[in-house]
């Protein structure tokens, strides 16, 4: 087990290197002019104002020579200066990231209670109109686009309805919230302030609910199949006949067993949630890394965009690393195939 | 079996209800508690657009914004959009030749930490702006010398003679910097500023200005935060805060206003604006200096056909500009006769752009062109000043089918089609703000002079009848004349840029303000945009 993931993380920095390489050359290979984002496109018709941001920023330097430059830099954490904010990418996506990872950790709550309460509903009454309507809520998530979602939500619940507060994160005239981790939910509680907590859990109901009920209908439609499938085997068969109450063998024999596949379905919904994520932060003027990453690629931004890809190349990395390992840790016929 | 789910729902219902319920309220009565407290507060909705938060960097529309409201130029223009008036120059004075401007500063003008202004920063900021070639350093161009004659009297002097200098002083771009506090931070005005300045980073968090704002913080892609300058030696800003919140979305502007999360929104289109009945809030439709306009390049390869004067006359004609306002923009737009913006010296009087199928058909026929040709038309597709150019492009495409011009509509995103129109290509939808309150940006950008923009790209020299020397003399003539002849010297131009047909300028958009009716003083600036230290809240 141990050689395994010696073995993975060894091959780590050379996958990422070729990642940094693939992206790299894409990027300054795109038809466009990253200098737009740096002077503005009314100033690219004036070559002195030209020629010095290309010299400040180092694209008056051959793409060899700021490969090399960038790999260099990359290799003591130096990711370099977005071309659109003018502030280190290092620090562009450590104050994003969290702010993603937070309103998809919600989201994905949101989409796995939902969808396990539906899919348990929907096996339960199998094939009856609640099932019917289980499914129909389920389905209606994964259909309506999010964008239109998303605004149709902001209009019901701030403006017709004021029960729940506006885009962002927090309250943008109460004080201010210095971040530490970067989630507004720890960083209240670590600054005890009760009131500031229930602001950003408030702000986080609405783009947590929408993107979460677009996850909703693949994790039910697994729960309820599973569960379906679950419900015929012997050993269900067997707990009735014992005389253990219904409670007791939908929740600890059916439903435990029939979760194991729906986990594995939680895993992909979570890539889901994260490219999800770029339309709710648009609408939800959330400041996540999904914007950022659209926002850099619109400019040409080049180290915003290697950045971006260099962290999701890395999550992507170590996600598999660490199903590989679950897996061996949870069957061990997995642990030869592991490595 | 059946029962097993609700009754598992029914005994959890009243203790999540509860925690739910005690959560709203306790949410409710803090947030309303903390927003009693801060009724001095705005919160402007607008998608921010920032380069840079230097004055010397910064090149944008909420730049703009930004930098009026955080640092005075020495000039400033009055709220008739029309009118130079003291900034931190309390008066000036300029030679009969237009080459040598003297300003004298406001002795009580300091800056936020309390310093005095002096001639010294006019001095080193102007020079700055030049030497670290930002984007707006062109606007240093004529400028010859900077004298200090003492603490509170600065000469500048042109290289030639220029009476556009006032206007270029008013640009929030010229906004006086604490060279002291600034180049303690990495700043410097020498002439290898471009690469020896490194004070860009201390800009995105720090200011040093003087005016009725400070930069408080600044989280790109999120919000902008200004305070009230205590040290103001003005008449204090009613708001202690501004808040600008980055809002991409019209839409959610406008549900932004509605629900009161924000108390003003800047780029609501006016059909969304239409779409709304609140009484609560207020829409100002106002004429913009801003415009779309379409341009040939006669010289750009892959034109199906010589682009002659005659074959641009007959496009021109085949439009129908005001169709286009009401497709674009639902009416909300003016005409635009000239590639200068109605209420900019040199427009008065122009006459509209005319709509004449006939005439344009008989300008085709003469060239040998009766039976129409294909002709490419690039543009980026996006929405700019509330106008879908999508949409715009399909209008025009409907209009020169009239004559039997195909348009193929090539769409690009905006950093390809800026990168395209260089090359050249023949035809294309282009957009333009001003940078500041003057003529000479137009004519430096859309004249038929050599090695200006659109010059270049129309081929100025070699394309047949674009020679470029009559509209350098008026140019020439325009920047020499005393304040009271610009308007005639531009009209000049403006006509020559008129019968040029090169530039075809199709609507200026009326720009929507929207702001909560307990919000005063909103109003649009042709120099800082949105004057933020007269806002108040009632």
């Amino acid at each position: 087990m141990l050689e395994v993931v010696l073995r993975r993380l060894f091959v780590m920095p050379f996958l990422l290197l070729g990642i940094v390489t693939a992206t790299f050359i894409l990027a300054q290979f795109t038809k466009g002019n990253p200098l737009v984002s740096i002077i503005g496109a009314k100033a690219l018709t004036n070559p002195e104002v030209v020629a010095a941001a290309k010299k400040r920023w180092g694209l008056d330097r051959s793409i060899p020579e700021r490969y090399v430059i960038y790999v260099k830099n990359l290799a003591r954490g130096d990711l370099g200066v977005s071309f659109r904010t003018k502030q280190p990418v290092l620090a562009d996506l450590a104050q994003r990231l969290p702010a993603t990872l937070e309103l998809v950790i919600c989201a994905m709550i949101v989409g796995a209670a939902s969808g396990l309460l539906l899919g348990v509903i929907s096996a339960q009454f199998h094939d009856r109109a609640a099932d019917h309507a289980a499914r129909f809520i389920a389905l209606l998530g994964s259909c309506l686009p999010i964008y239109w979602l998303g605004l149709l939500v902001l209009f019901l619940f701030t403006v017709q309805l004021p029960w729940l507060p506006g885009p962002g994160r927090l309250d943008l005239r109460a004080e201010q919230i210095e971040p530490v981790t970067g989630f507004m939910l720890v960083d209240t509680l670590l600054v005890d302030s009760w009131n500031a907590f229930v602001d950003a859990a408030l702000h986080l109901v609405l783009p947590a609910l929408v993107l979460g009920w677009s996850v909703t209908g693949i994790v039910s439609r697994m729960v309820r199949a599973s569960l379906l499938d679950v419900m015929k085997q012997d050993f269900i068969t067997m707990a009735r006949a014992k005389g253990a109450s219904a409670t007791r063998v939908l929740v600890h024999h059916a439903l435990r067993n029939a979760l194991i596949p729906a986990l594995t379905i939680l895993g992909f919904t979570f890539a889901y949630l994260i490219t999800g994520s770029v339309l709710v932060e648009a609408i939800f003027s959330w400041p996540g890394i999904g914007s950022y990453a659209v926002e850099a690629a619109r400019a040409l931004d080049y180290p915003a965009i290697t950045g971006v890809t260099i962290i999701g190349g890395l999550g992507f990395l170590i996600a598999n690393l660490l199903t590989d390992i679950a897996y061996a840790a949870a069957d061990p016929r997995m642990r030869g195939a592991a490595a | 079996m059946v029962d097993v789910l609700p009754s598992v729902f029914l005994r959890l219902k009243p203790k999540f209800t509860r925690v739910l319920l005690a959560a709203a309220l306790v949410g409710t009565l803090g947030i309303s508690a903390e927003a009693k407290a801060a009724d001095d507060t705005i919160v402007v909705a607008r998608a921010m657009d920032i380069n840079s938060l230097d004055p010397a960097r910064a090149y944008c529309d909420t730049c703009q914004i930004y930098l009026s409201a955080v640092y005075q130029p020495l000039l400033t223009l009055a709220a008739d959009n029309k009118t130079i008036i003291p900034s931190l120059a309390e008066k000036w004075e300029v030679s009969p030749d237009v080459t040598t401007f003297t300003f004298n500063l406001n002795p009580a003008a300091k800056f936020s930490d309390g310093s005095p202004v002096t001639g010294d920063d006019v001095k080193w900021t102007l020079e700055r702006l030049k030497n670290v070639k930002g984007s707006a350093s062109y606007l240093m161009d004529s400028v010859k010398s900077i004298e200090v004659k003492d603490p509170h009297t600065v000469v500048i002097t042109t290289k030639t003679p220029n009476s556009e200098l006032l206007g270029i002083l008013s640009a929030p771009y010229t906004g006086i910097i604490n060279s002291k506090l600034a180049s303690a931070n990495g700043a410097n005005a020498a002439e290898d500023a471009a690469t020896s300045d490194t004070s860009d980073t201390w800009f995105l968090s720090n200011s040093a200005g003087s005016g009725p704002f400070t930069l408080e913080s600044y989280k790109a892609d999120d919000n902008l935060r200004f305070k009230r300058n205590d040290n103001y030696w003005g008449t204090k800003p009613a708001a202690a805060v501004v808040i600008m919140k980055q809002t991409a979305d019209a839409v959610t502007q406008a549900q932004m206003l509605g629900s009161g999360t924000a108390d003003i929104a800047m780029q609501i289109d006016p059909d969304t604006a239409k779409s709304i009945q609140d009484p609560n809030i207020v829409f100002q439709t106002i004429p913009s200096f801003n415009f779309v306009y379409v341009a040939f390049s006669p010289v750009a390869e892959g034109s199906p056909v010589p682009l002659t004067r005659d074959v641009r006359e007959a496009i021109a004609l085949a439009i129908d500009y005001k169709g286009a306002i009401d497709f674009t923009v639902g009416g909300e737009g003016k005409l635009q006769p000239a590639a200068i913006p109605n209420g900019f010296p040199g427009t008065s009087n122009l006459p509209d752009p005319e709509t004449n199928i006939e005439k344009a058909k008989e300008l085709l026929a003469k060239a040998g062109l009766a039976d129409g040709f294909t002709l490419d038309l690039t543009f980026a597709a996006m929405n700019v000043y509330g106008i879908d150019l999508s949409l715009l492009a399909q209008k025009l495409e409907q209009d020169l089918a009239k004559i039997n011009v195909k348009l193929a509509l090539k769409p690009a995103t905006f950093n390809v089609w800026v990168t395209d129109i260089d090359k050249p290509v023949p035809f294309t939808i282009g957009f333009f703000a001003p940078d500041y309150f003057g003529s000479a940006q137009y004519v430096q950008y859309f004249g038929m002079i050599p090695n200006m923009p659109w010059g270049t790209r129309a081929g100025v020299g070699k394309a047949e009848g674009l020679d470029g020397k009559e509209e350098l003399e008026l140019f020439n003539k325009a920047l020499a004349a005393a304040i009271e002849q610009q308007e005639e010297a531009y009209r000049a131009l403006a006509m020559k840029m008129i019968d040029d047909k090169i530039i075809l300028p199709l609507v200026s958009p009326n720009l929507v303000l929207a702001h909560r009716k307990d919000i005063g003083g909103v109003r649009y600036s042709a120099c800082c945009n949105l004057p933020l230290a007269e806002i108040v809240k009632n």
